[in-house]
């Protein structure tokens, strides 16, 4: 039982007793099920009883750069030095690599080997899910009093309203897909579809077709502690549907509060420079250096 | 501005579509009835006994925003520069109708009672500059053009179209979901105090509180890069620019099961001889759906535009006549 023991590890191990690994790896499932329920007892929760997961979350890690086993690497630009080196990163992908289809696997070494042009994220675009959950800034979870439950994103004042309820169809693809949440248990499980194909998963080019389609699990584990989950399907791009895993730590700072990252003003000279009307009074800046891969 | 690059933006914008029209306009009394309840009407409550003002709420109006005045270049405040009217003249869009009933008042501002907002004279200069030279620069783009913000309050003057505003309330929040360009607003009601004077934000930073039943947001801290207003439908106020000194207080009073009063007294000694208001409703539809408003990722105006400007430069297209 591969699968059941890695998830008893973690949920354990997230919830600070990582000490218990050597006698986790033979629990069966239903001690596995009785631990994640007797780890669910210090949670806040609201009033009907479900889970509170109010407050402002974030993630640890280089998942953002690379889902998948990464070493550290040199970043694109030399003048930056160590300070825009890529840190090295343990996969968050269940059995540790991506499933990809053949073709898709060629892609993405595409991708990968012309980050700077390909990657949304360098122009400021929309990042997608789950991506937006990993990326390296706050995101606040607001849960409402009668049902919808708001996602803010602090990059690109990206965000989404999860519908509690049944999936609908959604009218249009997006960016940010429909959507639609519901309880089980003490799982908020959101079920999102309606994508385009045009956003990332990371920064090493993993990426999806418009027919992927997004089951993510937000488990808390104590009052500051969400074990996220989100199984990624896309029968166009990958041979099976495949599961990533991060956890989401409350910001424990006392002023947090979401700020503006609106980053489009970060890329204006990038994407437009080359229109602007030249006054003749331009500061001269050295052209940096690029070197990617 | 040659038709071109006024095809250019229309054709793709994101942004210039914010319509000033008067057509099925009903001359009706202003729309905004004050802040006093319906009768009968009970104001709900959350469970932690907030007024409960949840919900999708749209604001597609009518209402001219200013008075209108014989000095007003509507032409020119709406993007068509030389007056030729091809393109993106304010009168070339059609509101969202969608079926809706409007109602068309006075003007949605109501103070001064004049309905003319104060703006001091620099501004309308900077204004009129950025108007004529918006094929230089894309700092010479309103905001909402260059998809970075609509700003507080413009997000809540009427875009004409992508009108849609959800309200969702939990413990110790009031978030606003703005369906034009995207952004949640996120006001926190726990009396905590404004941030230092030296973080400066596009949107300012707002802080709620509950007098009453109406949901008062102070809104400080401001940049001074963008604009108080961006939709054509503002007219003379669109891209008059916000200083630092901006200090905007909104005011949601939920009158009826179907509406919000909302108020806005804006003011910015820098700017503004004297503070001024918006008042307008907003009304509850359940079934509106708001769809993504990916305005960046789709945003050809920008380059468009520049690139028209540049291909003047070189004599390849005729120049404007400005």
């Amino acid at each position: 039982m591969p699968h059941v023991v890695k998830h008893a590890f973690v949920s354990i191990a997230a919830a600070g007793m990582a000490v218990a690994m050597a006698s986790c790896q033979s629990v069966p499932q239903p001690a596995a099920s009785q631990a994640a329920a007797a780890a669910a007892t210090n949670i806040p929760r609201q009033p009907d009883g479900k889970p509170n997961l109010n407050g402002i979350w974030q993630t640890i890690g280089s998942a953002h750069w690379d889902l998948e086993n990464h070493i550290a690497r040199s970043g694109p630009v030399l003048e930056l030095g160590a300070i825009a080196a890529v840190p090295a990163g343990m996969s968050v992908v269940e059995g540790d690599t991506i499933p990809y289809q053949e073709w898709a696997s060629k892609k993405k070494q595409e991708n990968y080997d012309n980050w700077l042009t390909l990657d949304p994220e360098v122009k400021c675009y929309l990042p997608g899910i789950p991506r937006a959950t990993y990326m390296p800034f706050p995101f606040q979870i607001l849960q409402s009093h009668n049902s919808d439950m708001v996602m803010a994103y602090e990059y690109a004042s990206a965000s989404r309203v999860i519908k509690m309820g049944p999936t609908e169809p959604p009218p249009v693809d997006t960016w940010m897909g429909q959507s639609t949440g519901k309880w089980e248990g003490d799982t908020l499980v959101v079920d999102t579809i309606g994508f385009n194909d045009r956003t990332w998963f990371d920064r090493a080019g993993n990426f999806h077709s418009e027919a992927l389609h997004v089951v993510e699990r937000f488990t808390p584990k104590t009052s500051d502690l969400i074990e996220y989950e989100a199984t990624i399907e896309d029968p166009k791009v990958f041979t099976r549907p495949w599961k990533i895993r991060v956890p989401l730590y409350r910001r424990q700072d006392k002023n947090a509060q979401l700020l503006e990252f609106k980053c489009v003003e970060f890329v204006e000279e990038m994407m437009y420079g080359h229109l602007r009307k030249k006054t003749g009074k331009e500061k001269p800046f050295a052209a940096a250096r690029m070197r990617w891969p | 501005m040659t038709t071109r690059t006024r095809l250019a933006i229309a054709g793709v914008a994101p942004v210039v579509l914010m319509a000033f029209v008067t057509v099925a306009g009903q001359n009706q009394p202003p729309e905004v009835k004050g802040s006093a309840p319906a009768a009968g009407w009970v104001q709900p409550r959350t469970p932690d006994g907030q007024p409960d003002i949840q919900g999708m709420w749209t604001n597609y109006t009518n209402t001219p925003f200013e008075v209108f005045d014989q000095s007003d270049r509507p032409d020119f405040y709406g993007g068509d520069i030389d007056g030729r009217g091809a393109g993106t003249g304010p009168n070339s869009f059609l509101n969202d109708m969608q079926g809706r009933k409007f109602t068309k008042g006075r003007a949605l501002v109501v103070d001064p009672p004049s309905g003319r907002v104060p703006i001091m004279e620099w501004a309308e200069k900077q204004r009129d500059y950025r108007l004529l030279h918006i094929q230089d620069d894309w700092v010479n783009f309103t905001p909402w053009e260059r998809c970075i913000t609509r700003g507080v309050p413009g997000g809540i003057f009427p875009p004409g179209y992508g009108a849609g505003y959800q309200i969702v309330q939990g413990p110790g929040y009031v978030a606003i979901i703005y369906e034009m360009i995207h952004e949640a607003r996120m006001i926190p009601v726990d009396g905590r105090p404004h941030l230092h004077s030296n973080v400066k934000l596009w949107n300012g930073d707002s802080r709620g509180r509950w007098e009453g039943n109406t949901l008062v947001v102070d809104v400080t801290n401001y940049n001074d890069k963008g604009n108080v207003a961006t939709n054509v439908a503002t007219q003379r106020v669109r891209s008059i620019p916000q200083s630092d000194q901006l200090h905007v207080v909104e005011r949601f009073t939920r009158v009826d099961e179907k509406t919000i009063n909302y108020e806005a007294t804006i003011e910015d000694p820098k700017v503004f001889t004297a503070p001024w208001k918006v008042a307008m409703p907003m009304t509850l539809e359940p079934d509106y759906k708001m769809f993504e408003y990916a305005c960046h990722e789709g945003n050809h105006a920008v380059p468009n535009t520049l690139s028209a400007g540049r291909a003047a430069d070189k004599g390849t297209r005729a120049k404007t006549s400005q």
